[in-house]
């Protein structure tokens, strides 16, 4: 009998734990991987030439923004916490990098040491000495391959951290999908707030002030790139063919119609994305997609809320 | 929701839950072994047959479809006033998040915070239906039972239980509004079969025992902590019914100056004063007399 609960046991819980690896191998280190391949071939463009390796600056930027749109590593240790700031500072800190960077770039110090701080190695330091600067100068160069270099080593140790913790992940999905739950609303907060909304002056700090400047990558017109590819993250996660994901957890929790919504508005804010011309987020398709992730992030808490059947079951509602 | 509440002994998000009820039973049993005086009353027809018993049990069953048909389709729903509250955080202070603790300690803090916010609007609630004037007259209807016993719990009139149904979504929506905020999708409760685990341990031990005649008293102690079976019967008294209001916890009471402790009271006489009882006497009485109480009152007061 014991024999028999425990093959009855293993036959439950093995597909549950297969597809929950599916999904972390394909999402959390699938992503990762690509991420660090992109920083090892722009390392390599970087070495290779002195034009400006556009192509690869691009595969670099969709595919970190995949994985920080689905960044669930701090949340499985918390040491991981600051990894992404170390490789990305938009809204991070006040910082002005590059006031930092002119006068090292001009500066003859040792460029290894002058590149001292975190902010000074991050992808937005990357795009701001690669479009700004000759490529052909050795000191540039140097301070390049330094930064591609270190995002290339972040990248790798988020990379592990992910191997690391697939045990972890895996043998909750209930814990596991409230982690990623809580990235993708955060991702669908910020793609709405600080990547669409304050550059179109829409949100309550920039009204009526729309300014492209604001977008994540205006240096190198990259930023549409950058949020079709957290879209596309946040596609991966809810609604891949390929393998079980969120969308077929939420479902775990009777969120047919709360995660089919969610689909339906991040279907519609990819295919606004589409539209945007001249990496310009300023105009009527930014407002469109201002709203339409508006949306997304709505549903994506009204999936969230779905959680709250536990509520409705607080005894003594009657009154005494 | 069913329409008949004869699914409520099976479903434990209810009092009369059949679990409850046996515990209950249970623990009145061992009660009456070691105090024999109660064995009679508590095992004699006049008590399980008496009109306002009677009344209770009709009740019972009416209720459930004024639930359905009135209540329910009134009453916002906990999730909306939580993803209301979450929505106003947002826009008063930005989107933020806390990562300093564990799934489990979420779910430990949210699901003490629930039940203590929860109690603590039952309090306040469960006191105004007594000291605001009309809203007495509603409550009364509970207070008429000359006889206590489960299902009194459910002789409530309809405004009552919309007036309860508001306050369960707009605390457990604002509490879980705020966990949502501050942990997003980590919140959870620790809960046996679906209900929050320390409403369940609570009523287990004997919640059933409110509404009835089992006198059962803790120490003077954990009467400051929790209200007693015994407590609650003497809230049933007529003249102490502006005393432990308290729904699992007493410090509320202890709190604001309302609580009765069992060894401070003597005899009680159940329900309110006898000219007032002949208006309590059938499901229509329960229902349509308090409005023209009320009604009768405006008049009065305008002249």
């Amino acid at each position: 009998m014991k024999r028999f609960l425990l093959i009855f046991a293993l036959f439950i819980v093995l597909p549950v734990h297969a597809s929950t690896e599916k999904f972390y191998q394909q999402v959390m280190i699938g992503n990762a991987e690509s991420a660090v391949k992109a920083a090892q071939e722009l390392t390599s463009a970087i070495q290779d030439s002195n034009q400006i390796p556009k192509k690869e600056f691009q595969e670099l930027i969709f595919s970190w923004k995949q994985v920080e749109a689905t960044y669930i590593l701090s949340s499985l240790d918390g040491e991981y916490f600051e990894l992404p700031w170390y490789l990305d500072m938009f809204h991070g800190n006040n910082e002005d990098i590059k006031v930092q960077l002119d006068r090292i770039l001009r500066g003859d110090s040792n460029i290894e040491n002058a590149l001292y701080k975190n902010s000074h190695k991050t992808i937005n330091a990357l795009e701001y000495v690669l479009y700004s600067y000759d490529l052909n100068s050795p000191r540039v160069k140097s301070a390049l391959l330094i930064i591609s270099k270190s995002i290339e080593t972040r990248l790798l140790d988020i990379l592990n951290g992910y191997k690391a913790y697939q045990e972890k992940f895996v043998s909750s999905r209930k814990i596991s999908s409230s982690y990623l739950l809580n990235a993708l609303v955060e991702s669908s907060y910020k793609l709405k707030e600080w990547r669409v909304g304050d550059v179109a002056g829409l949100t309550r700090k920039y009204k009526e002030k729309a300014n492209n400047k604001r977008a994540e990558y205006h240096i190198s017109g990259n930023s549409a790139l950058a949020i079709r590819a957290i879209l596309l993250a946040h596609m991966q996660a809810i609604n891949s063919k390929k393998y079980d994901n969120f969308g077929d957890f939420a479902r775990d929790f009777e969120a047919d119609k709360e995660i089919d919504i969610t689909i339906d508005w991040l279907n519609n804010s990819i295919e606004i994305v589409g539209k945007i011309e001249n990496d310009d987020l300023t105009g009527d398709v930014a407002e469109e997609l201002y709203k339409s992730t508006s949306h997304l992030q709505d549903a994506y808490y009204l999936s969230l809320m779905n959680k709250l059947q536990f509520v409705s079951k607080i005894l003594d509602a009657d009154g005494d | 929701m069913e329409i008949s509440n004869l699914n409520y002994f099976l479903d434990p998000s209810k009092r009369v839950y059949w679990i409850f009820v046996l515990s209950s039973i249970i623990i009145a049993l061992i009660y009456l072994l070691l105090n024999p005086k109660h064995r009679k009353l508590n095992f004699s027809k006049a008590l399980w047959l008496h009109p306002s018993a009677l009344l209770d049990y009709y009740y019972f069953f009416i209720s459930a479809i004024i639930k359905l048909m009135i209540i329910l389709p009134i009453v916002i729903g906990a999730k909306e006033v939580a993803l209301k509250v979450n929505q106003l955080l947002i826009s008063l202070f930005g989107f933020t998040r806390v990562y300093s603790f564990s799934y489990l300690e979420v779910m430990l803090m949210f699901t003490f915070s629930l039940f203590v916010f929860s109690d603590f609007t039952r309090y306040w609630l469960h006191r105004l239906m007594h000291n605001i004037t009309w809203l007495w007259e509603f409550h009364k209807v509970h207070h008429s039972a000359k006889v206590l016993n489960p299902l009194t719990f459910y002789r409530v009139h309809p405004v009552e239980n919309l007036l309860f149904g508001f306050r369960y979504s707009l605390s457990a929506g604002l509490v879980s509004g705020v966990f949502f905020y501050l942990f997003g999708s980590l919140i959870n409760v620790y809960d046996i079969l679906g209900v929050n685990v320390i409403s369940y341990i609570f009523i287990l031990l004997g919640s059933n025992l409110r509404h009835s005649h089992i006198p059962l008293s803790y120490l003077s102690v954990i009467e400051n902590i929790l209200i007693s079976p015994r407590q609650h019967q003497i809230h049933h008294s007529r003249d102490h019914s502006n005393y432990n209001f308290g729904g699992f916890l007493a410090i509320w009471d202890k709190i604001f100056g309302t609580l009765a402790e069992s060894k401070n009271v003597g005899t009680i006489k159940i329900g309110i004063q006898n000219k007032q009882m002949k208006n309590y006497k059938s499901i229509l009485n329960i229902i349509f007399f308090p409005f023209i109480s009320i009604y009768k009152k405006s008049i009065k007061s305008l002249h």
